[in-house]
C-alpha cells in the first residue's frame, strides 16, 4: 500500500508516541513522522516547517489533554491558517477521553475527520490509509 | 256718629271680616272681605251669610250656634275642595258682640286663608313617613302616651292601638336594649337629660327593627311633666352599616393577624396615608417622620428604591399593574424583604387619581428561597464534578490501561533483545504512572470525606513557615524571595494536614509557572475580614490567562497529568480541602506579571 508522505503526531505521552511509530511502521503508514509534546510546540514547529518552504502534513494526530496548550486551544490556531496552505490537511484525534461533551465538540471543527479511542491498533491505522489514499 | 266710624274702620280693615246679627244676617264687612267672594254685584247688608257663603259647613254653622249662646270665641278649620281649583284651607274665628255688656247682639267673623300652612303641615307630615319618623309624647301628669301614625306603622301595631310608656318601652328588644332605654328614661325623667340613641325593637309582627330613640323633655317647676320625641326607623341603613362595620373589622383583624400593611396614595392631594401595620413592618413611629413619604424613603434600602419609584411610575401611566419587591432595612440594621403591589383608581378621564395597596414581609419565604437555591447549587455543582470526576478516572485509567496493552502486545511479539528491554522499562513506567493516577483519585475522594472533626486550630505563620522550610532547596535553586507579612499570633480553624497541602500546592504552582526573565518573589499575607482571614499569595510568575481557563481553573477539566509540569488536579483538590474547612478561594491573574491566590480561612480569636 501507498504510504502517506508528512504525517504529525501531537502528544505528550512518550509510550502512545513510542506505540503509534511502531504500529505505523508495521502498517508502512507514513515516510516523515514529525512529534510534537504539545499544543503549543506543534503551532511553532508548523509554522517553521512552513517557512522552510515545506507542506504541511497531510494527516495530524491530535491528543486533547496536553500541558501547557492542549488540543482544543491547539485546533482553535491551526484553524486560522491560511486554507491555501493546508494541502488536503486533516486531524484525527485520538485520546482516552469517552466524555459525551468532547464528542459533540469535535463535531464543530470540520478539519477533524474522526475520532478515535485510545488504544490504537492496526485496524485503525489501515482504514485511515484507505480513506486518504483512496 | 259713633257706628259710622266703626263701619269705616271695619271697611278699611285689612283682613277678611264680616259681622252679623243674631240671624246671622250681614251688618258689615270688610271691602277685602266682599272682594274675595266673587260673582257680588248687589250690597250683600241684610242678606243671610249662607246665601252669600254656599260652602259653610255644618261644623261652621253649630259653631256659630254656640257661640250666640256661649259668647265664647271659637276657631273652625275648614278644608275646601272646589271641582276646578286646588284645595284651600280656610280658618274660621268666630266671635260674639255685645251691645248692652251681656246681650250678644251678633258675630264677628273672620275668615283666614291659611291653605300655604296646610300644605306645609301636610309635606312635612309626608316627608315623615318617607324618611319613617313618626312622633311620640308622654303626659307624665296624666300618664298618658301618644303615638303618631309612622310610630303605629314601625311597631307595626294597628292604628287604634293605645300606648302607654311600659308598653312602649317593653317594645325594645329584651336585653342590652331593653335595659338601654330604661334607664335613658329614667334619667330624663329624674334629671332631664334628653336622648338619642341607635336601638333594636321587637315589632307586634315580632319582626327585629333598628330604630333611632330621639327624646326630649318639658319641664315645668322643676319638674319633668312632658316627654316628647321622634322614633325613625333606620333598619336598612344600620344593617348596611353594621355589615360594613363587620366587614372592616374583620378586614382589620386579617391584616393584623398577617402583618399586611395598608396604604392609600392620594395623588391630587399628593398625600400618602399609612395604617398602624405599614409602621410596625417598617419598624418606624409615626411621630420620627414629618410625614410618610420620608419615613418610606429613610426605611427602603438605597439600592432599591430607584426601582421601586420607578415601577411606581409605570404603575401610574398605567403600563404595569404595581407589584414589586424591595428590601428595607431597620433601625437595628436588619435587612428586610418587602412585597408590594397596589391598585391605581382612575377618574372618567383616565387619569389616575388614587392608589390603594398593601405590603407585607416575605423574609421567610426569601430565604427559604435563597436556602432552595444554594441547596440547588451545591447539588447540581456536586453532580457536575461527579460527573467530570467520573469522567476523569475514565480517563485517566484508561490512557494508562491502554498503554500497558500495547506494550503487552508489543512485548510478546518482540524478539530482539535490547527492544524488549526497553519495552520492559516502558512498562514499569506505565504501571508506576497508573499507581500515581490512583493515589491521586485516592486523595480526591478523601476530600470529600474527610470529617470536619479534624479541624484543629493552626497558626498561620507557623505553618507557612513549615512548608516553606520543606521547600527551601526548590526555593534556592530558583533564587525565590520569600516576603511573608503574617502576624505571628493569627489564628484559624483548619485540618492541619490540608493546610500543609494546600500551601505546598500553592508554593509549587509559583515555582512552576515562574518566569524565566525575572528572579521569582513570593509574597503572603494576611488580614482579618469578617469573620475569616484572609491570606493573598502572590506571585510574579508567568500568571494564568484567566480569559482562556478562568472558569476551569480549579475545575477537573484540566486532568491530571504524570506529565511534570501538569496543573489540574492540585487546584482542583487545594480548593475542596478550603470549601471542606468553611473557607473559599479566589485568584487574581495577568499574563506575564503574576498570580494572586486569595484564600479564607475561619478566624479563631485569641
Amino acid at each position: 500500500m501507498k504510504n502517506l508522505k508528512d504525517v504529525c503526531i501531537i502528544d505528550d505521552d512518550h509510550i502512545f508516541i513510542y506505540g503509534i511509530k511502531r504500529l505505523m511502521k508495521e502498517v508502512n503508514f507514513g515516510e516523515d513522522i514529525l512529534v510534537y509534546e504539545n499544543g503549543k510546540e506543534a503551532l511553532n514547529g508548523l509554522r517553521l516547517h512552513l517557512e522552510a518552504g515545506n507542506k504541511l502534513p497531510s494527516i495530524i494526530f491530535l491528543d486533547l489533554n496536553m500541558p501547557i496548550m492542549n488540543g482544543w486551544d491547539f485546533l482553535n490556531d491551526f484553524c486560522k491558517i491560511d486554507a491555501s496552505e493546508l494541502n488536503d490537511t486533516v486531524v484525527y484525534i485520538i485520546s482516552s477521553s469517552v466524555d459525551p461533551r468532547d464528542l459533540v465538540r469535535i463535531k464543530s471543527y470540520p478539519i477533524v475527520k474522526d475520532y478515535i479511542l485510545k488504544p490504537v491498533t492496526v485496524n485503525d491505522l489501515e482504514v485511515i490509509q484507505k480513506e486518504k489514499v483512496a | 256718629m259713633e257706628s259710622l266710624v266703626i263701619s269705616s274702620f271695619i271697611k278699611d280693615y285689612p283682613a277678611s271680616v264680616v259681622i252679623v246679627n243674631r240671624e246671622l244676617e250681614i251688618i258689615d264687612h270688610s271691602e277685602l272681605w266682599l272682594k274675595e267672594l266673587q260673582n257680588i254685584n248687589q250690597s250683600p247688608i241684610g242678606v243671610s251669610i249662607y246665601n252669600i257663603i254656599n260652602y259653610t259647613s255644618e261644623e261652621f254653622l253649630k259653631c256659630c250656634e254656640e257661640c250666640l249662646q256661649r259668647g265664647e270665641i271659637t276657631k273652625v278649620i275648614q278644608k275646601l275642595n272646589p271641582l276646578e281649583e286646588k284645595t284651600r284651607w280656610l280658618e274660621w274665628t268666630i266671635s260674639p258682640w255685645k251691645e248692652n255688656h251681656d246681650k250678644i247682639n251678633g258675630l264677628i267673623i273672620i275668615k283666614n286663608d291659611i291653605t300655604e300652612t296646610k300644605r306645609k303641615e301636610e309635606l312635612l307630615l309626608k316627608a315623615k313617613s318617607i324618611a319613617r319618623i313618626g312622633g311620640w309624647e308622654v303626659d307624665l301628669v296624666a300618664n298618658t302616651m301618644y303615638w303618631t301614625e309612622v310610630t303605629k306603622e314601625i311597631h307595626e301595631v294597628p292604628m287604634d292601638f293605645i300606648p302607654n310608656l311600659e308598653e312602649g318601652i317593653n317594645f325594645y328588644k329584651e336585653g342590652v336594649d331593653r335595659n338601654k332605654i330604661t334607664s335613658l328614661v329614667s334619667d330624663a325623667i329624674k334629671d332631664g337629660v334628653p336622648w338619642d340613641k341607635e336601638l333594636r325593637i321587637i315589632t307586634a309582627k315580632g319582626r327585629e327593627l333598628w330604630v333611632r330613640a330621639k327624646g326630649e323633655v318639658e319641664i315645668v317647676n322643676n319638674k319633668v311633666v312632658r316627654m316628647y320625641g321622634t322614633f325613625q326607623d333606620i333598619d336598612e341603613k344600620k344593617r348596611v352599616e353594621l355589615k360594613c362595620e363587620e366587614v372592616s373589622d374583620r378586614l382589620l383583624i386579617a391584616t393584623k393577624v398577617a402583618s399586611i400593611g395598608i396604604w392609600d396614595y392620594d395623588m391630587v392631594e399628593n398625600k400618602l396615608l399609612w395604617d398602624d401595620n405599614m409602621y410596625s413592618l417598617y419598624r418606624v413611629k409615626k411621630e420620627d417622620f414629618s410625614g410618610v413619604v420620608e419615613a418610606w424613603e429613610s426605611s427602603v434600602h438605597p439600592e432599591d428604591i430607584k426601582s421601586a419609584q420607578e415601577e411606581l411610575d409605570l404603575a401610574i401611566k398605567g403600563e404595569i399593574e404595581f407589584n414589586t419587591e424591595f428590601r428595607v432595612v431597620w433601625p437595628n440594621g436588619e435587612v428586610r424583604y418587602i412585597k408590594a403591589i397596589g391598585h391605581v383608581i382612575r377618574d372618567s378621564k383616565g387619569n389616575a387619581v388614587k392608589m390603594i395597596g398593601a405590603n407585607w414581609d416575605f423574609s421567610k419565604d426569601k430565604k427559604a428561597e435563597k436556602k432552595l437555591k444554594d441547596l440547588l447549587d451545591i447539588t447540581s455543582e456536586q453532580n457536575n464534578s461527579l460527573t467530570n470526576f467520573a469522567h476523569i478516572v475514565s480517563h485517566n485509567l484508561r490512557s494508562h490501561s491502554s498503554n500497558l496493552s500495547m506494550l503487552t502486545g508489543f512485548f510478546s511479539e518482540e524478539k530482539d533483545k535490547e527492544e524488549k528491554n526497553r519495552l520492559i522499562k516502558m512498562l514499569c513506567e506505565a504501571s508506576e504512572s497508573l499507581d500515581e493516577t490512583v493515589q491521586h483519585l485516592t486523595e480526591v475522594v478523601q476530600v470529600k470525606t474527610e470529617a470536619i472533626d479534624k479541624m484543629r486550630t493552626v497558626n498561620l505563620y507557623e505553618a507557612i513557615l513549615g512548608v516553606k522550610k520543606n521547600l527551601a532547596v526548590l526555593l534556592k535553586e530558583k533564587d525565590t524571595t520569600c516576603k511573608i507579612d503574617v502576624s505571628k499570633n493569627l489564628q484559624i480553624n483548619a485540618i492541619p494536614a490540608y493546610m500543609d497541602s494546600i500551601l505546598l500546592n500553592l508554593f509549587t504552582n509559583s515555582l512552576k509557572y515562574s518566569s524565566p526573565k525575572r528572579p521569582l518573589i513570593i509574597k503572603i499575607s494576611a488580614t482579618r475580614k469578617g469573620p475569616y482571614i484572609k491570606v493573598d499569595f502572590c506571585d510574579n510568575g508567568l500568571g494564568i490567562d484567566l480569559d482562556r481557563h478562568g472558569d476551569k481553573i480549579f475545575g477537573m477539566y484540566k486532568t491530571f497529568h504524570r506529565h511534570e509540569d501538569a496543573k489540574g488536579i492540585g487546584l482542583f483538590i487545594t480548593k475542596n480541602q478550603i470549601e471542606s474547612m468553611n473557607g473559599k478561594i479566589e485568584v487574581d491573574s495577568q499574563i506575564d506579571k503574576g498570580a494572586t491566590f486569595r484564600l479564607y480561612f475561619e478566624a479563631i480569636d485569641n
